[in-house]
């Protein structure tokens, strides 16, 4: 028997998506992992430079694109800390439809994100399923916004799109079809035997280590700790909402803080949202829509405007912070920083990933709800050849796991 | 020990390091319709006391730490530490921001991550960023500045060490 | 496109997915375009993992510095007859990105793009309807040989 060596596992980043792109670096010992080390920044676009050199209102536009899938909550949280800043009051009903669209965007995402992760364990009619039912949503928000992901709804000082009664018919529909439909989905995913042996006692991370790496959202939730914007502080309109912070053991009595419970919290989420929105739509209040319509007359006060001010808010993925500066004398502001959920998750993944085995990585990467896709192309260094491992062959890897435990 | 109002937390941490606190600043705000309130607190503290001041936060409820900002204010640059801490009660969260100037001259600033070590990120960030040393960091390399943008251009920063050099131009 | 030239597919198309610095909007338009209210695949046309296997290269985003060698090299990686395919307003021009340090440039300065699908992001019908395109494009360089 020769003594026991590890090979480095590199994984990434040709295909990397958002803010945050990854490599990983895996030390493995047979099929177990024994090291782990990110690399970021392969596709770091330099957004809060870019907005450096821009006005407030363009900025907006800019914070849209920071995630094409969390397109409300960056630009909510550089309108609220512009808001801050200037003592800008949002009038009430600008708070409440805020407050639907980002719940919108909730549903969207955590269903996108239910079907990449059944993708990953290889269990593709479960893709399939759930991006059937999420294309109701987009439907929606089309109706609403009149673009199916950029929804450009937000401006500094309120929205740009009301509501009115005579949509309410058709946003109810929708809303009844998540009611009816979303069974299916909870029931596949919760009390299915394979997904179970996948996702039990799998990638967890533990309530101190969530607490110590300042994890965010869904995955922080997930290991028990009662952490929700939405819940914590009155942004939007979430003061005056019933809502309840998410935590597994609403439906399974314990936290393990694995995949399983990552999804159980998801799924709780999407139902809390169809029920926010239509509490919300209860209770819309009237009046304007914005406080400030005319947009030189705004540039031109914050122009003026010195202060520096901080916006949260409650993304899918977790909690998003935006710092801004304004200098007083300059449209641009003067310093802009964005931080991102899957930016303070980044870390959380190195305890949830030690001692799984290779075929685990596709979804415990992918349990975090990372803004990237990134387990693209492996290679792998046996006995100093190399090996090329692209995403396909991972992929199967997952798959073939799935399958032993199905037999 | 129990929940802190803002006032309390001002309180507390001018109780401890007296003049060390520049400047405390309590931002207060409301929303919906209800107009539940919200409060942010912005501390201005001396650089000497900084280590101490996180440690003495950590005392009143381990806190989330979310990032750090950095401003360059032309002799010096701030670094702002964003942190809340009252989370998972009802509308009780509180964030704290704790700013602290540091020379360029001297650009130096000991590391949170033995306290925190979630902002090991964030650390790493500042550093490329900005150029700020973080002493005592468990890992220097850098993060999101890979590959192509070179060694000594800091991003954040507004003198001639910006990135301002490396923009091509696209409609030439 | 007309019904003649639907007649003439002789094969499937296969598809290399590339993000070179895109905001996930487009790629996520892009598995909708996958899913069954659009089912790309009963065209025939598929996203694969690997460029090798791949006739056609589609792109989104604007190309960051760190990425343009790797452009270049997955792009002479898929074998000939091959085809580009941009996806969104960044890869075309820049976008919102365009005044960024470390944007290498929109995707025609670093590799030669046979099709562009305008858009932020563009409607799962628009990326079909690219794909379609490049499909012509790829019959006519197969009859010329």
């Amino acid at each position: 028997m020769s003594e026991k060596t590890t090979y480095t596992l590199p994984i990434g980043p040709i295909h990397p998506a958002l803010k945050e792109p990854v490599a990983f670096e895996f030390e493995i010992e047979g099929e177990k992992i024994v090291g782990v080390d990110l690399k970021v920044g392969h596709v770091h676009r330099a957004i809060e430079w870019i907005g450096t050199q821009r006005n407030p209102i363009q900025i907006i536009y800019l914070a849209e694109r920071i995630c094409g899938i969390c397109n409300i909550c960056h630009p909510l949280a550089f309108s609220r800390a512009v808001e801050n800043i200037a003592n800008i009051e949002v009038p009430e009903r600008a708070e409440y439809i805020r407050t639907i669209m980002a719940e919108l965007e909730r549903i969207h995402s955590h269903i996108l994100w239910a079907g990449v992760a059944a993708h990953e364990i290889g269990f593709d009619t479960v893709l399939h399923l759930s991006w059937a039912v999420r294309e109701k949503v987009l439907d929606l928000i089309e109706y609403l916004t009149g673009n199916r992901i950029t929804k450009a709804v937000f401006t500094i000082g309120g929205v740009r799109r009301d509501i009115t009664k005579d949509q309410y018919p058709t946003i109810n529909k929708a809303l009844n079809y998540y009611k009816e439909n979303l069974g299916v989905l909870v029931n596949t995913f919760l009390d299915d035997k394979t997904i179970q042996m996948r996702s039990k006692n799998c990638g967890i991370l533990t309530e101190e280590d969530a607490l110590k790496l300042c994890a965010v959202g869904p995955t922080t939730r997930a290991s028990g700790i009662k952490k929700d914007v939405r819940v914590d502080q009155a942004y939007c309109a979430y003061g005056d909402l019933d809502i309840k912070v998410m935590t597994p053991d609403i439906v399974t009595g314990e936290v393990n803080g694995d995949v399983y419970d990552r999804i159980v919290v998801r799924l709780l989420e999407v139902e809390q949202s169809v029920d926010l929105i239509e509490q919300c739509l209860d209770k819309l209040p009237s009046g304007d829509l914005v406080a400030e319509p005319k947009i030189p007359k705004l540039l031109a006060t914050l122009k003026k405007t010195e202060g520096e001010g901080i916006g949260r808010a409650e993304a899918p993925r977790g909690e998003v912070i935006h710092y801004v500066k304004l200098d007083g004398k300059n449209e641009a502001p003067y310093t802009w920083k964005v931080r991102a959920p899957t930016y303070n998750n980044l870390l959380a993944w190195i305890p949830m990933l030690m001692g799984e085995q290779i075929a685990d990585i596709p979804i415990v990467a992918a349990s975090t709800d990372p803004c990237m896709s990134c387990t693209n192309r492996v290679t792998v260094i046996r006995n100093n050849k190399k090996e090329i491992l692209d995403n396909e062959e991972l992929h199967r890897l997952s798959i073939e796991k799935t399958r032993r435990f199905a037999r | 020990m129990k929940n802190l109002s803002s006032e309390e937390i001002v309180q507390y941490f001018n109780d401890k390091f007296k003049e060390k606190i520049k400047d405390a600043r309590i931002e207060k705000r409301s929303a919906g319709s209800k107009k539940k309130e919200f409060f942010n607190i912005w501390f201005k503290i001396d650089k000497s006391i900084f280590k101490e001041a996180i440690n003495h936060l950590c005392e009143i409820q381990f806190p989330h730490f979310a990032v750090i900002s950095g401003n360059d204010i032309g002799e010096n640059i701030e670094l702002v530490y964003h942190f809340s801490v009252y989370y998972g009660v009802r509308l009780k969260e509180i964030s704290i921001n704790i700013s602290v100037e540091v020379p360029k001259s001297n650009l130096k600033i000991e590391s949170i991550c033995d306290i925190i070590p979630g902002a090991l990120i964030s650390e790493r960030e500042i550093q490329e960023m900005l150029g700020v040393t973080v002493e005592g960091i468990p890992d220097n390399r850098r993060i999101f500045l890979i590959g192509n943008i070179p060694e000594g251009v800091y991003p954040w920063r507004k003198d001639e060490k910006g990135p301002q050099k490396l923009v091509r131009d696209m409609y030439e | 496109m007309t019904k003649e030239s639907l007649k003439t597919f002789k094969k499937s198309l296969w598809v290399f997915h590339m993000n070179t610095g895109s905001c996930n909007g487009c790629d996520i338009e892009i598995v909708a375009a996958l899913t069954p209210r659009y089912d790309i695949e009963r065209f025939g046309m598929m996203l694969v993992g690997t460029p090798r296997h791949a006739d056609v290269l589609l792109v989104t985003g604007p190309v960051m510095k760190n990425m343009e060698d790797k452009v270049k090299r997955v792009y002479e990686q898929v074998p000939d007859p091959k085809a580009v395919i941009v996806v969104g307003n960044c890869g075309a021009t820049g976008g919102v990105f365009h005044e960024s340090y470390s944007v290498a440039g929109p995707l025609d300065k670093i590799i030669p793009v046979d099709v562009y699908v305008p858009g932020c992001p563009p409607r799962p019908e628009a990326i079909i309807y690219g794909v379609a395109k490049v499909w012509l494009k790829l019959e006519e360089m197969e009859g010329k040989k």
